[in-house]
């Protein structure tokens, strides 16, 4: 999945798919194509702790060299009442192609606010990812083109994050990074969250060596990682960048924060 | 002027002029012709217990099938017309399954009688405009119990369409009866064993054959075990705790 993403190189011609003009051989057959995805570039990343779990995204929407929008948010609140999520504990990260990530928002959203009608309760995100992998898997011929990631308090108010690929396959984590830039993000969250190559410095040397066990990180780090993730992923990647839009779900409810990035 | 009943007892989605629906009300009718069931719930689990109306000497007992699972965590008793519950506990199941397919939890016991009766009340139109997809109300009443994440629970069900929640309910041809008994007999703090009894002695008073191991049922859905059937074995021990017998 995120080989076919990252393969196509950006490029000049617009990035929506019925710009391709019919390819033809003089007097031979003509050959006409319909690209039904668009990469719409942009990159999330999720870290979770003993009693939160962040989900962040930067706002900017590209198509190829193009930018669509500095402000296109890629973080949703799933659940709550009403179309402004009051109340909502579970966020929906979505990044590849924007509509498909809009409308799996869309249908999420009203699964859960049925679902609280139905059982006279709040969906929990244990059951929330498992029907999220469905409503993938669904379109398993046809996939919703995008990286999700699922974030919310589990039922013992410890983070929560789940990660998917685009036909629903999914896995709870600690932390995750998705999109354009996941390929810059992922090793450093490896060796800052998950301590990967790091030994306990009194531990001696060669085989002696002892690595360092992943603890809990305070909420405070986390931002600290997240900011740093984002800013460094935009001095390289061409697709991240403008603005960065952070959610912070406590057991107090969804905590919003942004901050600006580099808009060139 | 005076309307013979007759004249509306025959279309099931047409009120009568006094605003009754009286295939509703028939159907409700051919429950207390049922072999009486009844339910307890205690803070350690529900109790169902059934009579079984054993018609012949020749009859094998255990080919009568009046408490049934729904999932391992939902058990159902049943009075009324057997066959109409197949359909309704075949629906149950699959709602149950379905559930815990798509949202990886059991499926409330509150959710499950719900579904149930969504599906009594298709003999109209559904409620999403679905055809109609029976003649006439289901013949049964089934008293619902299970164990969720909010603790023990019991439900009564009817053909309506309508549900409660009790903490002791009877139903069937001795329900009222035994329902002034467990009014009487029942308190908060009942353990699951004193609830069997109470089960036991309240068939025992409304059935007109004399009570053995072999014409009632028992069964529980507790915390730890879920739904369970009792066996011979165990039905022969509780009857046998029971005063005269």
């Amino acid at each position: 999945m995120a080989a076919m993403m990252q393969s196509a190189m950006p490029t000049s011609e617009p990035g929506y798919s019925f710009s391709q003009a019919p390819q033809s051989v003089a007097g031979g057959p003509r050959q006409h194509g319909f690209y039904p995805y668009t990469d719409n570039g942009g990159t999330t990343l999720g870290i979770t702790g003993s009693d939160f779990a962040v989900l962040a995204g930067d706002t900017r929407s590209t198509s190829g060299y193009n930018i669509n929008s500095r402000y296109a948010p890629k973080l949703f609140k799933i659940g709550g009442t009403g179309s402004a999520n009051e109340g909502a504990r579970i966020v929906l990260s979505v990044v590849g192609f924007a509509a498909d990530g809009n409308a799996l928002k869309e249908r999420l959203d009203t699964v859960v606010k049925m679902y609280k009608f139905q059982h006279n309760k709040e969906m929990s995100v244990h059951a929330c990812a498992q029907r999220l992998s469905h409503i993938l898997y669904n379109k398993r011929f046809f996939p919703y083109y995008v990286h999700a990631i699922l974030g919310g308090l589990d039922e013992n108010g410890v983070g929560a994050l789940y990660s998917y690929d685009p036909v629903g396959s999914y896995e709870r984590e600690t932390c995750r990074s998705a999109g354009a830039a996941s390929s810059l993000i992922t090793p450093f969250l490896d060796n800052q969250v998950n301590l990967k190559n790091q030994y306990d410095p009194t531990s001696g040397s060669g085989l002696e060596k002892v690595t360092k066990a992943p603890q809990p990180l305070s909420r405070q780090t986390v931002e600290e990682l997240v900011t740093d993730s984002f800013t460094s992923a935009a001095e390289r990647q061409i697709e991240v960048g403008d603005g960065l839009q952070m959610f912070i779900i406590t057991k107090d409810g969804i905590e919003e924060k942004y901050m600006e990035l580099k808009k060139d | 002027m005076f309307i013979a009943r007759s004249e509306y007892d025959r279309g099931i989605n047409t009120f009568s002029p006094e605003g009754r629906l009286f295939q509703v009300e028939y159907s409700l009718e051919a429950i207390k012709l049922g072999s009486t069931a009844i339910g307890i719930q205690t803070s350690e689990g529900v109790v169902l217990g059934v009579e079984k109306r054993v018609t012949s000497t020749l009859l094998e007992t255990s080919s009568v099938e009046k408490i049934v699972e729904i999932d391992k965590h939902i058990g159902c008793a049943i009075s009324g017309l057997q066959a109409d519950s197949r359909t309704l506990i075949e629906h149950a199941r699959v709602t149950s399954q379905s559930h815990a397919f798509n949202y990886a939890e059991p499926l409330s016991v509150e959710s499950c009688t719900q579904s149930i009766c969504d599906l009594a009340l298709r003999f109209g139109e559904g409620a999403e405009g679905e055809e109609s997809i029976m003649s006439r109300p289901f013949g049964v009443a089934l008293l619902i119990g299970g164990w969720d994440e909010d603790g023990p629970s019991l439900y009564h069900a009817e053909p309506s369409g309508t549900f409660y929640r009790y903490d002791a309910k009877a139903i069937g041809s001795g329900s009222e009866g035994a329902q002034a008994e467990l009014v009487n007999e029942y308190h908060k703090s009942l353990t699951l064993q004193e609830a069997e009894t109470l089960t036991l002695r309240t068939l025992k008073q409304v059935m007109e054959e004399k009570l053995d191991a072999k014409n009632v049922q028992l069964s529980s859905i507790t915390k730890d075990k879920g739904f369970r059937i009792y066996s011979d074995e165990e039905m022969k021990e509780c009857v046998g705790k029971l005063e005269g017998n």
